[in-house]
């Protein structure tokens, strides 16, 4: 939907929440209002996920997500970015239904940044918590492994233009 | 606070970017390193403008396997 960002197209939308815990950890949350094996569905099949987890207005395409989610099974996902391809992958080390993921994620150049997803459930909604814990705090500042890496500093330019302040480097 | 446990906690503060100090003589200046809290409130602003914008499509999702599940008639 090309609606902007401060309409409020979807009345319910629930805040997210991110929190440097440490040097090494970053978490988000969120709540859905759904159940958690609804939510936990979209987490783990691949034809749900790959219809959230780009927006749509980062101008990136999936081209494959692949996603074999059992422990010790692999997940990769390959992006184009204007002329380039972008590969994300790692292997499940946990997978508890409708309540916790634990994934690593292998891209990056200094070691693995580890993915727990916890899907809580209170009274129909689910609270998710994505705690990603970066093999370093150069790993975390430099933003060079985890969720998604070189697409954030490629998204910097656009982000800019859509938040209020602008900034330069 | 000790003057031991001072400075550590300095030192830390300063090597995140966050403070910046001078030493004149005896004197150890500490300044707020304004720059360093900026650019980090940037960082997490962006990233977490890229968890709302997925969030908001996961929402879509899951109202979809709500209604789904609603024409299904589960029990």
């Amino acid at each position: 939907m090309d609606v902007s960002r401060e309409s409020e197209a979807t009345p319910t939308k629930n805040r997210t929440g991110v929190e440097r815990k440490s040097e090494r950890e970053l978490v988000v949350t969120r709540t859905v209002n759904a159940p958690a094996r609804l939510v936990f569905e979209a987490w783990t099949k691949a034809e749900l996920l790959r219809r959230w987890w780009v927006p749509k207005s980062y101008g990136l395409t999936l081209l494959s997500c692949e996603m074999d989610v059992r422990v010790g099974g692999q997940y990769r996902l390959v992006f184009r970015h204007e002329d380039s391809t972008m590969e994300f992958f790692g292997t499940y080390l946990e997978v508890t239904p409708h309540s916790r993921l634990v994934w690593t994620n292998e891209e990056g150049d200094d070691g693995k940044t580890v993915t727990t997803v916890t899907f809580d459930e209170t009274a129909g909604k689910t609270l998710l918590v994505v705690h990603d814990l970066y093999p370093s705090k150069e790993a975390l500042d430099s933003g060079s492994t985890g969720a998604m890496p070189e697409a954030l500093d490629q998204l910097d330019e656009l982000l800019a233009s859509l938040g209020s302040n602008t900034e330069t480097k | 606070m000790t003057l031991t446990g001072m400075k550590k906690h300095v030192g830390v503060l300063e090597q995140a970017g966050l403070v910046s100090t001078e030493k004149v003589g005896r004197v150890r200046t500490c300044k707020l390193g304004l720059r360093g809290l900026e650019e980090e409130a940037a960082w997490i602003e962006r990233y977490r403008q890229l968890w709302a914008a997925r969030f908001d499509e996961l929402d879509i999702v899951v109202e979809e396997l709500k209604r789904k599940e609603k024409a299904n008639g589960r029990k």
